[in-house]
């Protein structure tokens, strides 16, 4: 079985967050929650200094420390590797959330839109529905599985303008993403942790 | 059981074009039962290729925005202010229309360039249409918001005469090495904003070295290799002591190139003119094989100088414009680019080297069966680099760099947005390509605005508001000036009726409180917008408008040229915009709404005849003027006349788009082309006299500078570098961010909250050093004041990547519309533009640029 990984090339990505709006018209997600999200490294001292935009999303680590403590089930692990929570299941105990190393879940703490006290946009309340959020259950990244279970790219691969997203299998070393990973000195973050992230990062 | 069976389900996926930014991508909407649920590129439209930036993705949140204006208002309270309430009205559309009739009509009866149209440059898919309204209405007067501080006149009339297109590009494609001035290409502004993202990172991962100079660790910068940070406004110091160093200490330069596609053959006495054969009247050059001058094209011309002194006709000694040029810039040491630039004179050297050198002078490539030229040294610079008050000389200094090396409309070089389409192969059209002007130099063949830049425009007296008859080489940008004050500016007419198309001008242009009082001046102003933003705080009507997702639209040939299909594009792709979903509530697309105004005023004849010029439509689909149209039958028309019958509206609105091939004499058109471009800009001054001599005539000609029109250029201080008032001691400007567009952005959820997300967008970035010795701590409250008296206040984020000297933040935030809840709320941004001044000195009067650079205190609240 293949295990489903991704690679973000730091040396192609533009810093210019549509990975961020890409899973928002993906899923819908509701104000302050980011599936995906980004954030800025700024290293040095003027002039010489140098800012990295690092995407970030939960990790679908082959040892997920989220599965492990979350008490209901509702966190699972499919046998391509991606990690899902089932909010029908979830009991909202946010276990989960504190085990994360990546800080890759979101609580969701009420279901409200984005035009706050002006009710829910059309595109919110079919989203809201079509992805089944529950109040106060947790959420994160999914991989799209809706999309790769029907052969298409996970939304933030598929849009990048830098093209700087690849998605491939981890097992087969003749894959693109695994080629990448070995020319380029592909790195996961934190990989002391043990979690064996599938998503890997290219420097910059 | 069987009625339900019979409702269809929807699920369908739209091909249609965003509005978001000038960038116009080929989008895809997904609409189930009616709801539009997702933008996503289109992969079949080489105009994004399937990969959108934040803002086109975002874009159903101002689709379903619940503040949008829904229905016709009207104000109640008759006085107009900033932060005034108009205590609008809801209307029926008819009384709006009556109305606004009336009003145009009494307008236009009186005299009809009383009306005063104004647009946004965000918008460039609408410039056609308005245009053939404006001109059917009989006025000249139709003005653009960002000329001022979000456009690039100086960039545009040096890019039409160097490039002869109105915008450049990189050929990323086949570039090693990238030097960016104050330009966000590859960082979500500029043209083709994501296709340009890509294939900079394809580049880079290739080995491409990217160098951005820049006050900032802007988007752009942060992707490059090398940051270089400099002083606001001295951009062009740098390029002239970098020109200094290829010419004069390395001598990298191509002679091959000068000496074939430029002037710098061309004999040039010390007037400044060039030395001409007595007979023919053409430039002479010299023949270093012969020992005596010939006409520059002369076929037996077998060695022409291009340095040296030579006396012809026994009259005084004469230099080929490369002399002149390399003598010119002597005086250019880096040492002193380092005292005025702040960039050390080690670091200028080596660019200029490492810039000469990747150029590859001599080396070829073949593309397309086409063996080409190969200059992989892009130079490419823009708003940041040439928004100050020496506008003209900056972009003249910074586009010389690649006219030295050979760097130009060749394979990896800057090159020009599509001077020459071939057109559709089919059909032929459209078809556009550059003339010959006088003395075999290149003239643009499609421009915005009509007219190029060239030697045969001639200044008159000003009888429009934008005093653009005083400003040959450009677009006047004056209306904002002769609307406060009209008497000054001897106009013999004042404005009546100003009909706003999506401008925030108020925000967008120049000092705030000057705008509102210039549009107070105005009887009755009318706004189309997609809600009630600052701008309608002096609209007596406002019409809602339908956003990009809610209306048909297409391309006007001069926009497409540049902006949708840039140069970066190998492909020629024409798309089609069209309803993603129906026009919501009451909104109405201001198209449909204009064929119906001018109806009813009497002026469609003369509407359809300036729309088939500027289209360029053939028989048999040129419109007939006396018969009446809707929008989507002249688009029909439109597409027939240039891609033939079978490519029709229905074709489009199936396929969305229709692509060919760029040909290698398309892109790189310098090769395949006889025609010159200038290295020495021997017409100018003579062009600047034409205007000087206007302007000893003009009562208000005092405020005229015409000390720019220069053939060569110079670096000279902006106002704020010569400002010396006591505790002014920082720069401010404004930049660009990906997720943004102008002010039109700033009420979208979910671009509001990637603004969230980041660091920098909602503050005001302060070197670590410069708050360190002011005491400002990161999240610190300060207000800016500048040298003008303006006054903003914002939260300061310290960061190492900005220049000490400066203070920055993301352009057009600050809102202060109650019906903008969320882009009003505090702490979102600072409005820029309040800092500024409404004033002479502070723009460049060879293109009607306004400076960007402005002098500022800074303390904590």
């Amino acid at each position: 079985m293949a295990r489903l990984g991704m690679v973000i090339d730091l040396k192609k990505c533009a810093g210019c967050y549509a990975c961020v709006a890409a899973c928002k018209v993906e899923h819908a997600t509701p104000p302050g929650v980011f599936w995906c999200r980004v954030v800025k490294l700024e290293s040095g001292v003027y002039p010489q200094v140098r800012r990295i935009p690092l995407p970030l999303q939960c990790m679908h680590c082959a040892n997920p420390p989220c599965e492990r403590v979350c008490p209901s089930g509702a966190t699972r692990q499919r046998a391509d590797g991606v990690v899902t929570i089932d909010y029908g299941v979830c009991i909202g105990c946010r276990a989960c959330m504190a085990a994360c190393p990546y800080e890759a879940r979101y609580f969701l703490a009420e279901l409200k839109g984005y035009y706050d006290g002006q009710g829910l946009a059309p595109c919110e309340e079919l989203g809201y529905s079509s992805n089944g959020y529950v109040r106060g259950t947790v959420t994160k990244c999914n991989f799209c599985v809706e999309r790769i279970d029907v052969g298409r790219e996970p939304a933030c691969v598929a849009n990048c303008p830098g093209k700087a997203r690849y998605v491939g299998d981890l097992d087969d070393p003749e894959s693109e993403i695994a080629r990448l990973i070995g020319n380029r000195g592909g790195f996961q973050l934190h990989p002391e942790l043990g979690t064996d992230p599938s998503i890997y990062y290219l420097p910059a | 059981m069987e009625a339900n069976e019979a409702v269809v389900r929807e699920d369908v996926w739209i091909p249609s074009a965003c509005s978001m930014c000038y960038s116009n991508c080929g989008i895809l909407g997904h609409r189930v039962n009616g709801t539009v649920v997702k933008i996503e590129g289109n992969p079949d439209n080489p105009v994004s290729a399937g990969r959108i930036c934040a803002k086109g993705l975002s874009s159903i949140m101002t689709l379903y925005d619940p503040n949008r204006l829904n229905f016709p208002v009207k104000r109640t309270n008759p006085e107009k202010g900033i932060g005034v309430d108009p205590k609008w009205q809801r209307i029926s559309w008819e009384e709006a229309l009556d109305t606004i009739v009336a009003r145009m009509a009494a307008a236009m009866a009186k005299d009809p360039r009383t009306i005063v149209f104004l647009r946004t440059v965000a918008d460039t898919w609408s410039s056609a249409f308005l245009t053939s309204f404006a001109s059917a209405v009989g006025t000249p007067n139709l003005w653009l918001s960002g000329a001022g501080p979000h456009c690039g006149n100086g960039a545009h009339a040096i890019y039409g005469i160097v490039h002869g297109a109105f915008h450049n590009q990189v050929d990323y494609d086949h570039c090693k090495y990238l030097l960016m001035f104050g330009c966000g290409s590859g960082a979500g502004a500029h043209y083709n904003a994501t296709l340009a993202m890509g294939a900079i990172s394809e580049a880079k991962v290739r080995g491409m070295r990217m160098v951005v100079v820049d006050p900032m660790l802007s988007p752009a910068a942060e992707r490059a290799d090398e940051w270089v940070p400099i002083r606001p406004g001295t951009d062009g110091y740098l390029a002239l002591a970098m020109l200094n160093c290829l010419i004069n200490e390395y001598r990298l330069y191509d002679v091959e190139y000068l000496a074939s596609h430029t002037n710098a053959t061309y004999l040039v006495g010390d007037d400044g003119r060039y030395v001409r054969d007595k007979g023919t009247g053409k430039p002479l050059a010299w023949d270093a094989a012969e020992k005596r001058p010939k006409a520059y094209d002369d076929p037996s011309l077998a060695k022409p100088a291009l340095l040296g002194s030579y006396r012809v006709d026994g009259a005084q000694a004469c230099r080929p414009a490369f002399q002149v040029l390399a003598d010119h810039v002597k005086s250019y040491r880096p040492e002193d680019a380092e005292k005025v630039t702040t960039i050390p004179a080690a670091t200028i050297r080596r660019l200029a080297r490492e810039f000469g050198e990747a150029a590859q002078i001599g080396s070829t490539i073949e593309i397309d069966g086409q063996t080409l030229p190969h200059r992989p040294a892009g130079v490419l610079f823009f708003k940041g680099a040439q928004g100050h008050k020496h506008s003209f000389l900056t972009a003249m200094a910074i586009a010389l760099l690649s006219q030295v090396v050979g760097a130009a409309d060749l394979p990896g070089a800057c090159l020009g947005s599509n001077p020459r389409c071939q057109g559709f192969p089919a059909t032929g059209r459209p078809f556009w390509e550059h003339k010959e002007g006088p003395d075999g130099l290149l003239m643009a063949g499609n421009w915005v605005g009509g007219h190029p830049p060239s030697s045969y425009n001639e200044p008159s007296k000003p009888q429009s508001m934008s005093l653009g008859e005083l400003v040959p080489l450009s677009h006047g940008t004056g209306t904002a000036f002769t609307m406060l004050d009209p008497e000054k500016y001897e106009l013999p007419y004042k404005p009546e009726v100003h009909f706003i198309v999506g401008s925030n001008v108020v925000m967008s242009l120049t000092e705030v409180s000057a705008i509102a009082e210039a549009l107070k001046q105005v009887p009755f102003t009318v706004c189309y917008s997609l809600y009630l933003d600052e701008v309608t705080e002096f609209a007596d009507v406002v019409l809602p408008d339908a956003c990009f997702l809610e209306r048909y639209d297409i391309c006007s040939l001069t926009h497409w040229a540049g902006y949708a299909n840039s140069a970066i594009i190998k492909e020629w792709s024409y798309y089609l915009r069209q309803p993603v979903s129906e026009p919501l509530h009451e909104r109405r697309f201001r198209n449909e709404v204009m064929l119906e105004i001018a109806e009813r005023l009497g002026v469609t004849e003369g509407l359809l005849a300036t729309f088939n010029m500027l289209n360029q439509l053939r028989a048999p689909y040129v419109l007939d003027t006396q018969r009446r149209y809707q929008w989507t039958e002249m688009i029909d028309a439109t597409l027939k006349s240039y891609f033939g019958p079978e490519h029709d509206l229905e074709w489009f609105k199936e396929h969305g788009v229709l692509r060919w091939p760029k040909k290698p004499q398309e892109s790189y058109w310098r090769h395949f082309t006889r025609l010159r471009t200038p290295i020495y800009f021997e017409w100018i001054p003579a062009l600047g006299a034409k205007v000087e001599a206007l302007r000893k005539e003009l009562s208000y000609g005092g405020e005229i500078d015409t000390r720019d029109y220069q053939a060569l250029p110079d670096w000279k201080p902006c106002p704020s570098h010569e400002d010396r008032s006591s505790g002014f001691d920082l720069f401010a400007f404004y930049y660009r961010v990906p997720f943004h567009t102008f002010s039109g952005t700033y009420n979208n959820a979910w671009l509001d909250d990637i603004s969230n997300l980041d660091p920098a967008t909602y503050a005001l970035s302060l070197n670590t050093e410069t708050a360190r010795c002011k005491g400002i701590r990161d999240g610190d409250w300060v207000w800016i004041e500048s040298i003008y008296g303006g006054r903003i206040k914002g939260r300061v984020l310290v960061t190492e990547g900005i220049h000490p000297e400066c203070i920055a933040m993301a352009n057009c935030g600050g809102h202060w519309s109650k019906y903008l809840p969320l882009a009003s709320r505090s702490g979102k941004g600072a409005c820029f533009e309040e800092l500024m001044k409404l004033d002479w000195k502070c723009v460049d009067w060879t293109v009607h640029n306004f400076d960007l650079c402005v002098k500022v205190r800074v303390e904590r609240v």
